[in-house]
């Protein structure tokens, strides 16, 4: 942030003046607010690329990664400020079988779809959920991890199948995953408590202010497993999934390294490997070969 | 921007605003009562208490909101004291209103010229009297720009309420970008209904304010 | 201290990573003052203006920051330019925008105030000592404008370092996100982090932006 400060503050300046032209024009009446709208469509974001190929990453020498910076043992940042995880384990091998450095970018679940439709990161590698709805916004590469929805609640408590949810209890989610969607979609009588970030839902839950927690299974058992009085009622809900790197719509050339990379490096089983390394701690080896898609191919 | 799409979000945005409006309206309430209670207090120097508002003052005005309501709503549980979402968002905007309403109403308090209660007293009015008939008034009229600015400053800090769960507009906004990613129809509407929301209030402050400085008198 | 979850602090490099954050919202905050203050007095004294469009302009421009959230800015600038224009512009670059967009406004009112507040009569005597123009607003009004400007500026550092506290929202990993990841790294081993921790960021804030506070009530004691 130091050394090219001056082309900063030219680009803020220039920018600002820019941004007080659109937004007055918003606030001044409703209708050019609506005009405004209009020209936003005309310059819809297909026409312009706003991603990266393989070469151009490879040129720049940096490669952007969204992860999670809070959903241990995925995605996380240990006490030295590194980060950490299932997720993470793969990120590095792509930095390193690319040739470049990673630029890690802390994201929250419901902006995984946003950062790469605006260019923001070249891959998402947040535990990202292939969904039909998803896949029309984002392309996915090979999966790397199977998954389904899983419901935790405490121990003295056990909530073992969501028709005993009362009118008044209150279910945890976390804005933008599947565990969302499907909640609203299924039991759309069921009342949600969201959160932006894992943490946020997390302390909440354990602070005891709803009866449950849904989220992906493999994050529940994580937490009851890794956190006393706290026991998996619903194991599995909703279809088996599985999770994936996703890139932006269109980008071919990434899409298509990626997928040889998930290849090439299952033959070596390089996912049980960052099992081993990363998840072992936490679910022992009962899971590995229920978790674990090795090569991108789905047992 | 597609109009479907909008047409289908508005209940939800509805929703979100009555939410929003009313934790913010408590809120409000509940920052002015803290406000005029705390300013009489300092006013008339009632001892011990003079120091703990201060200190209250000092430190709700130099934290943010946010880091306030993480407080309360996530760390105090630890200790065994537990509020839901909406109390949360009503006692943090409380909290954080009262401080800057103390301030305001009692600058406007301080204003009010020595020899009005002096005259009011030797005219044989009671202390109490005085403060409610011919202070407080003139105080109130005098602080209402201040108060106005307040309300406004309340009404948006609200948009913090999404990180303890609370589904105010931003909060609605950001949940349907994360599920459909229909960002501009998202965003546009996110605008208009602040606008909803805050524009009356503006301008009822810019009409208030308006009359309030022709209603002075003296100088 | 283990009961209250502050000892997670003194693990690893937490409380220099909880610090670095700290030093990530000040950093953007005084950038973002710093142009705010040079913008606000350009705005300013275009706002003292006599062309009605202009004023129309400004005024509009004052009401669009007066009533719409920072966060609101913050998503717009961050997530729509993108999408509208096409342009990718990176959380911290967004952040200063929106709180130059915020900063200029106040700051443009405050100077316009300022000049206001100077009463005609003083530009009369200058004028009528034979002063020219520039001199009489550089010898007369500015010296006072600043004098006024300079308690209410400092409050506005203040209050952007307060609301930095927001842009957690759009991705920066500031003091508040370090919190939640060292909350989450350590939750099976210090099950009450989150007390210390948010205490802790709490104290921070505190601790940062109350001397810069109190010398704005003293400069503005003093001076005005």
């Amino acid at each position: 942030m130091k050394k090219n400060l001056l082309t900063k503050v030219v680009t803020v300046l220039s920018a600002a003046t820019l941004g007080a032209v659109a937004l007055t024009g918003c606030g001044s009446s409703n209708a050019t607010a609506i005009a405004d709208g209009q020209t936003a469509k005309a310059a819809s974001p297909d026409s312009s690329v706003v991603y990266r190929t393989v070469d151009e990453i490879k040129d720049s020498g940096t490669i952007n990664i969204g992860v999670f910076s809070d959903k241990s043992p995925f995605g996380y940042v240990d006490e030295n400020g590194n980060y950490a995880g299932y997720d993470v384990y793969f990120a590095e091998r792509i930095g390193q079988d690319l040739g470049v450095k990673i630029n890690y970018v802390s994201t929250e679940a419901a902006n995984r779809i946003e950062y790469l439709q605006t260019g923001k990161v070249d891959i998402i590698l947040a535990n990202f959920t292939v969904t039909e709805e998803r896949a029309q916004e984002v392309d996915f590469a090979l999966p790397y991890m199977n998954v389904a929805l899983g419901v935790v609640s405490p121990s003295d408590a056990v909530l073992s199948s969501l028709d005993d949810v009362k009118a008044e209890d209150e279910i945890i989610v976390i804005s933008g995953t599947t565990a969302e969607t499907y909640l609203e979609k299924n039991y759309p009588d069921i009342k949600l408590q969201k959160y932006d970030a894992y943490a946020e839902a997390k302390t909440a839950f354990e602070n005891g202010n709803a009866i449950a927690w849904a989220n992906d299974n493999t994050e529940v058992i994580a937490f009851a497993i890794e956190n006393e009085g706290f026991t998996v009622g619903i194991p599995s809900l909703g279809d088996a999934d599985t999770i994936a790197p996703a890139v932006t719509k269109g980008n071919e050339s990434l899409l298509t390294w990626l997928n040889e990379e998930i290849e090439a490096i299952g033959a070596e089983n390089f996912f049980h490997a960052d099992y081993e390394a990363t998840l072992l701690d936490t679910y022992g080896a009962d899971y590995e070969n229920t978790l674990v898609v090795e090569g991108g191919k789905v047992q | 921007m597609d109009i479907e799409v909008i047409r289908s979000y508005i209940p939800l945005y509805n929703e979100a605003l009555l939410l929003t409006f009313k934790i913010g309206m408590l809120g409000i309430l509940t920052a002015f009562i803290i406000g005029l209670s705390g300013a009489a207090a300092l006013y008339f120097k009632v001892p011990v208490i003079g120091k703990i508002l201060t200190a209250y003052i000092e430190l709700f005005r130099n934290t943010p909101l946010l880091v306030q309501l993480f407080f309360i709503y996530f760390a105090l549980p630890k200790l065994g004291i537990r509020i839901s979402a909406q109390t949360c968002g009503i006692m943090g905007l409380g909290l954080i209103g009262g401080a800057y309403m103390i301030e305001t109403m009692r600058s406007g308090l301080e204003s009010i010229d020595i020899i009005q209660s002096e005259s009011a007293l030797s005219l044989g009015m009671s202390k109490g009297q005085v403060f409610w008939n011919i202070i407080l008034p003139q105080a109130i009229s005098i602080s209402i720009p201040g108060i106005m600015a307040n309300v406004i400053f309340l009404l948006k800090e609200t948009s913090v309420f999404s990180t303890i769960s609370l589904m105010d507009l931003m909060f609605t906004a950001k949940d349907l970008i994360g599920m459909y990613a229909k960002t501009i129809e998202c965003l546009f509407l996110l605008v208009v209904y602040y606008l909803i929301m805050l524009l009356p209030v503006s301008i009822l402050g810019s009409v208030v304010e308006r009359r309030v400085r022709y209603a002075g008198f003296g100088d | 201290m283990q009961g209250l979850g502050i000892d997670v602090l003194f693990k690893g490099t937490n409380m220099l990573r909880l610090l670095k954050g700290l030093w990530v919202s000040v950093e953007i905050s005084l950038i973002s003052v710093v142009i705010s203050i040079v913008l606000g007095l350009i705005v300013g004294v275009l706002m003292t203006s006599k062309n009605g469009a202009l004023r129309l302009l400004f005024r509009s421009y004052l009401e669009v920051v007066r009533i719409m959230p920072q966060m609101v800015l913050l998503f717009i600038v961050y997530f729509g330019t993108t999408r509208v224009f096409g342009i990718n512009i990176s959380a911290e670059l967004s952040a200063i925008i929106v709180f130059v967009f915020w900063g200029t406004a106040e700051m443009g009112d405050l100077v316009r105030g300022s000049i206001k507040s100077i009463p005609r009569i003083q530009y009369d005597s200058a004028y009528a000592l034979g002063m020219n123009k520039f001199q009489v607003h550089f010898y007369i009004v500015f010296p006072q404008t600043i004098r006024r400007l300079l308690p209410l500026s400092i409050n506005l550092v203040t209050r952007m370092i307060k609301t930095t506290s927001l842009v957690m929202m759009i991705g920066i990993v500031e003091v508040l996100k370090v919190a939640q990841q060292i909350i989450e790294a350590n939750r099976k081993a210090s099950p009450n982090a989150a007390f210390g921790v948010f205490a802790v960021v709490f104290l921070l804030y505190f601790i940062v932006c109350w001397p810069i506070s109190r010398f704005a009530v003293k400069l503005e004691k003093r001076w005005v």
